[in-house]
């Protein structure tokens, strides 16, 4: 379970986020939605300890990311995805996926090799194992980046923003791909802006409002009358991402 | 003719001046390479002390003549007790010398690294030096290896200079034969020759390094 407990985050003296509070248990898909700049990537990052907390608690499976030991631990129970994808460039598809399996869990390079190339195999990439990230278009390096981040067998998947640097047929696959893994009853926490793909594989929906979690809900209130949409910048927020 | 008539009795000579030239360069290069990492990546680290005497030492190094710190070497080890020879005291005056700027190109490299590839490594479990050696140094080395190249050139251009202190590489070497032949155009004539084919054998090999470095930057 993730459990996010008063979490506050400054950039100096900007207050990012305000008093956060989240629980994640096993099996849930929640989204985090909000404006560009209302901390949903922060508190992602906060997460998988990529900024550190000023104030507040971040725990993942009981382990505390603000301690060193607990980092370690918790970074091995969650795996995150980039918007950017964030893949190594000096190395092919198939070594950005075996890279940590083999350094870190220690798996021999041909178990590693094998699972890498399954993964691949299950996103339709199974003939790009040796291509370099260069050489692969956005969709296709962000289903390299998930197949990175599926080979540490994480419990969480920590998904920040992945399909905003693609284009909609690139979306789709990325898309079709979160689907399945929500199907398999993969854990996730998911920034987007696809409100209608997070409506289709949410259990839960937050809202993040300048640092702010106004509202978490399950996803069907959160899109009820007298759920979510009566709260009127949730409404306002819902019917401006319609019209792009 | 008149030109290999000089040289001949002597080219055995230059011969083995070349080879210790060799030597002392081979050795300096990898020295200053590992000397040059290891400092970058004190200098990008986030412990201000190991920040501080990361700079410290490439400032000194970086603004003293080499001749001088080769003498400082030469006359200061023995008056430390550590006595090594000239060649051995001129490999490693040369190793920290070259580091001092290989690590200031290296840590131009570093600098263009992405740091979403860096928190993508964090993430993942692995520990510092692992970033630093897997994904950090490699990256960096795709922009840093081509202006590495000329400091390392210069090194083998440097080493001449260890003729002062004794060892008879390929410079040495010559002042011995010019001094013996009173041909000095001559012996100069070929050290020009063997230094630049150095030279150019080490520009190969750094353009070849850059093209291995880079080939995931070609195709798509």
């Amino acid at each position: 379970m993730i459990v996010a407990e008063n979490v506050e985050k400054r950039f100096g003296d900007a207050l990012v986020l305000k008093h956060v509070n989240l629980r994640v248990e096993p099996g849930e898909v929640v989204t985090i939605l909000g404006a560009s700049g209302s901390g949903k990537s922060t508190l992602i990052r906060c997460i998988n300890g990529l900024e550190a907390l000023s104030g507040g608690k971040i725990t993942v499976d009981g382990h505390d990311v603000s301690t060193k030991a607990g980092l370690v631990a918790a970074r091995r129970a969650s795996a995150t995805v980039f918007q950017l994808f964030n893949l190594y460039p000096h190395m092919t598809a198939l070594r950005n996926i075996t890279l940590a399996p083999i350094e870190v869990l220690k798996l021999p390079k041909a178990e590693a090799e094998a699972r890498a190339r399954a993964l691949l195999e299950k996103v339709g990439l199974g003939a790009h194992a040796d291509a370099y990230p260069q050489q692969l278009s956005g969709g296709q390096r962000q289903r390299v980046g998930i197949c990175r981040a599926l080979a540490m067998q994480p419990r969480y998947l920590l998904l920040d923003e992945v399909t905003s640097a693609l284009d909609p047929e690139m979306t789709g696959d990325v898309l079709r791909i979160l689907a399945e893994l929500a199907a398999d009853g993969t854990t996730m926490v998911f920034v987007t802006h696809e409100i209608e793909f997070a409506r289709h594989i949410s259990s839960r929906i937050v809202f993040l409002e300048q640092g702010e979690l106004i509202v978490d809900l399950p996803t069907a209130q959160f899109f009820a009358e007298d759920g979510g949409l009566a709260v009127p910048r949730i409404r306002q927020f819902l019917s401006k991402m319609k019209k792009d | 003719m008149r030109f290999w008539r000089v040289i001949e009795p002597h080219i055995g000579f230059l011969l083995q001046g070349f080879a210790l030239t060799i030597a002392a360069c081979l050795l300096a290069i990898v020295g200053a390479v590992l000397l040059g990492a290891l400092t970058a990546s004190m200098r990008s680290s986030g412990n201000r002390w190991v920040r501080g005497a990361a700079n410290a030492y490439g400032d000194v190094f970086r603004n003293v003549p080499f001749l001088v710190q080769l003498f400082f070497f030469f006359y200061g080890l023995p008056e430390l007790g550590i006595y090594i020879g000239a060649f051995e005291t001129g490999v490693i005056a040369m190793s920290i010398a070259g580091g001092a700027f290989v690590s200031d190109v290296i840590l131009s490299g570093i600098m263009t690294v992405d740091t979403g590839v860096i928190d993508a490594a964090k993430v993942s479990g692995l520990n510092r030096v692992k970033i630093f050696t897997r994904i950090v140094l490699p990256i960096a080395l795709r922009v840093s290896v081509r202006p590495m190249g000329s400091v390392l050139i210069n090194l083998v251009l440097t080493s001449s200079i260890l003729s002062t202190i004794t060892v008879n590489e390929l410079t040495g070497a010559a002042k011995i034969v010019a001094a013996t032949t009173f041909k000095p155009f001559e012996v100069y004539a070929v050290l020009l020759v063997l230094y630049a084919s150095l030279t150019t054998l080490l520009s190969f090999a750094i353009s070849a390094t850059h093209r291995r470095l880079n080939r995931f930057m070609m195709g798509g």
